[in-house]
């Protein structure tokens, strides 16, 4: 390709690479390229169904949170009568954002412009001197604007900029199977602890959707400082393809998660025994489901696009202290294509006692977040991938990465014919399969295309089935 | 006045610049990622938090009850120390440069054994090769033991005034 003499055409050079892929490549400029940053904004984030937070944190009528999807401001609020809503902070006046704060609780917004004031479910409650100025409007018609499509999995709060395409439900699909395990597992469901920690780095948010999407091969190279200090065990943190453990990547309509576990033991991610006995319940969970938990030593995962999880066991803030779990899910939030913002929520079973619940968001901070012992030194990581693929030799040259492992010609993965959830398990985690699918969805959706187009039989196996 | 009606000032005095020598020492330690002989400086009973601030419409000092980004006692601040002594703590390889100013240091109140001090804190960070720099400002509440000829921390709080943090990640002590 002559990519130097004349300008990019993005959809072109996308259409190109699209075929690479299934030779295992990517180039490494599209991790910081300004166009296709305005085609994912349009095409991803316009599209897909993008998290915006969980219902226990905004448990009281009025409770409210300001929330972002791609570029656009929203208001996370619960109205009087309970019902959650997502509103575009803009007043429909003059747009003005009717809402400071990043949090709190009130029972209307007001225009700080001209008064314009809107009552915690959007509806117009005010507006002054309308029967001098505005006498023939219609208040009615001039609430807040709703994002188009609202949905809630499980406490979890998601939404779509489209008026139309895949249901929650849809977009879900099996993979629920493997997401009810964490957060069906304790009665009551679980919870969020105290606010998201938010901070924003230079890195393109691809970077760390690959991550989450089943990079077990990093963890153990990465986060070797974790294992050196025994903050988290072996079979934790883990050797890609060496460990004890029992490993599996799983690829389920488009989303993946990895599990860690020992066959024919009661681990329950470390959780103690009291928590176990008292709150973990197999109602909501069919048998395969809990022989899973029950099996589980961590979990990593991602839903396309930006929501990723970790639910590990086996971890601590200082050796000389018990292990305990930890449960955190994120997003990243695109800024620009070198540059997103990352929210992290600390999660613990709501009927857990206060001090465990302490202890998990321990866990949590100690682990991930900006201060996290893991977290800490992946970012730094992600950002000089970002550096890299902004400059000049990484275009001109073609410059493409290596998502290889797995691919038959490379290493024999097996599927486990036994497995008992949906989707695909491969029988071990030496393989980027899960990366190779979230890259195969967002060729689909910056083609324009469904995203359903991508998310059948994975790359690898497609000869055999 | 006479000076000698003046010993509770001069007393006071006295305290305020030790702390500040103190506070000083401390931060070149820091800066100079002599992470050991920090942490020889923190009492085993140490309480050391930094929790999230939040943004509220009607108040400028909001912090979360619940959520933080440090909440450490001795082992979990220890571990934190000697987490850095592996070559894979790629955070800090190469090492984060910077320069800690320590200013508006008010004692609160002494005693024999203890000082009660609050002071604000600038850090300047500059990381890898690049021209890029950060800052971190707090005000931070601190209580010092008296140790020797010295002090110890026996509790720190960092006030942060970011909501959204602006840097990769926290990997230094502030």
């Amino acid at each position: 390709m002559a990519a130097d003499d004349k300008p990019k055409v993005p959809e072109q050079a996308v259409q190109d690479a699209r075929e690479a892929l299934d030779e295992g490549f990517f180039p490494l400029e599209f991790f910081n390229d300004d166009d296709l940053h305005e085609l994912e904004m349009e095409r991803i984030f316009g599209q897909a169904w993008v998290f915006v937070g969980h219902e226990s944190e905004i448990p009281e009528p009025g409770d409210y949170a300001r929330r972002y999807i791609g570029d656009d401001t929203f208001i996370f609020v619960r109205d009087e009568s309970g019902e959650v809503n997502l509103l575009f902070d803009s007043c429909r006046h003059r747009g003005a954002k009717v809402c400071r704060a990043e949090q709190g609780n009130t029972s209307h917004f007001r225009c700080p412009y001209h008064g314009w004031t809107y009552k915690n479910n959007g509806e117009a409650a005010g507006i002054p001197q309308k029967s001098k100025a505005f006498k023939e409007l219609d208040r009615e018609e001039y609430g807040l604007a709703h994002v188009p499509r609202l949905e809630t999995y499980e406490g979890l709060v998601f939404a779509s900029l489209a008026e139309e395409g895949p249901t929650l439900e849809e977009w879900l699909g099996d993979f629920k199977w493997y997401f009810d395990i964490h957060m069906k597992l304790p009665e009551g469901g679980m919870e969020v602890i105290g606010e998201p920690h938010r901070w924003v780095i230079d890195a393109n948010w691809k970077t760390i959707a690959d991550n989450f999407n089943g990079d077990s091969y990093h963890t153990a190279w990465a986060h070797g400082s974790v294992l050196d200090l025994e903050l988290g065990g072996e079979e934790t943190v883990g050797h890609a393809g060496t460990g004890e453990s029992m490993d599996r990547h799983i690829h389920c309509d488009g989303h993946t998660t990895s599990i860690r576990g020992f066959e024919d033991e009661d681990v329950f991610l470390t959780y103690p025994e009291e928590v176990v006995a008292d709150l973990f319940t197999k109602e909501g969970l069919s048998e395969g489901q809990w022989q899973v938990a029950r099996q589980a030593l961590s979990f990593t995962g991602g839903i396309f696009p930006n929501f990723g999880f970790l639910h590990f066991g086996d971890t601590t803030d200082d050796p000389n202290k018990d292990v305990a779990p930890f449960f955190t899910i994120r997003k990243w939030r695109p800024l620009g294509p070198d540059q997103m913002e990352l929210w992290s929520w600390g999660l613990a079973p709501k009927n857990a006692p206060e001090e465990f619940k302490e202890r998990m968001y321990k866990m949590y901070t100690s682990n991930f977040g900006p201060t996290g012992n893991f977290e800490q030194d992946d970012v730094p990581i992600w950002k000089g991938i970002t550096d890299v693929a902004g400059g000049q030799f990484a275009s001109k040259q073609g410059y493409q990465l290596n998502y290889q492992m797995g691919l038959d010609w490379m290493s024999e993965m097996d599927l486990d014919e036994e497995w008992d959830g949906p989707g695909f398990a491969y029988s071990e985690n030496l393989e980027e399969g899960g990366m190779r699918l979230f890259h195969e969805q967002w060729y689909e959706m910056l083609a324009g295309n469904a995203r359903e187009d991508a998310i059948g039989v994975p790359m690898n196996i497609k000869e055999e089935r | 006045m006479k000076l000698s009606e003046r010993e509770d000032e001069l007393e006071q005095l006295l305290v305020e610049r030790e702390v500040r020598q103190f506070l000083n020492y401390e931060a070149e330690l820091l800066d100079e990622r002599n992470l050991h002989e920090w942490f020889d400086h923190v009492a085993d009973d140490i309480s050391y938090r930094m929790p999230r601030r939040l943004m509220h419409e009607n108040t400028a000092a909001s912090f979360s009850e619940k959520g933080y980004y440090f909440n450490e006692d001795y082992g979990s601040l220890e571990a934190r120390v000697k987490r850095f002594d592996s070559e894979y703590a790629w955070a800090e390889r190469p090492p984060t440069r910077t320069e800690r100013y320590v200013t508006n240091v008010v004692v609160d109140e002494y005693d024999d054994d203890e000082v009660q001090v609050t002071n604000n804190l600038l850090v300047y960070l500059s990381r890898g090769d690049s021209e890029d720099h950060s800052f971190y400002s707090a005000k931070r509440h601190d209580r010092l033991r008296r140790r020797d000829d010295t002090f110890e921390l026996v509790d720190r709080e960092i006030l942060l005034n970011q909501t959204v943090l602006s840097t990769d990640n926290v990997s230094i002590f502030l």
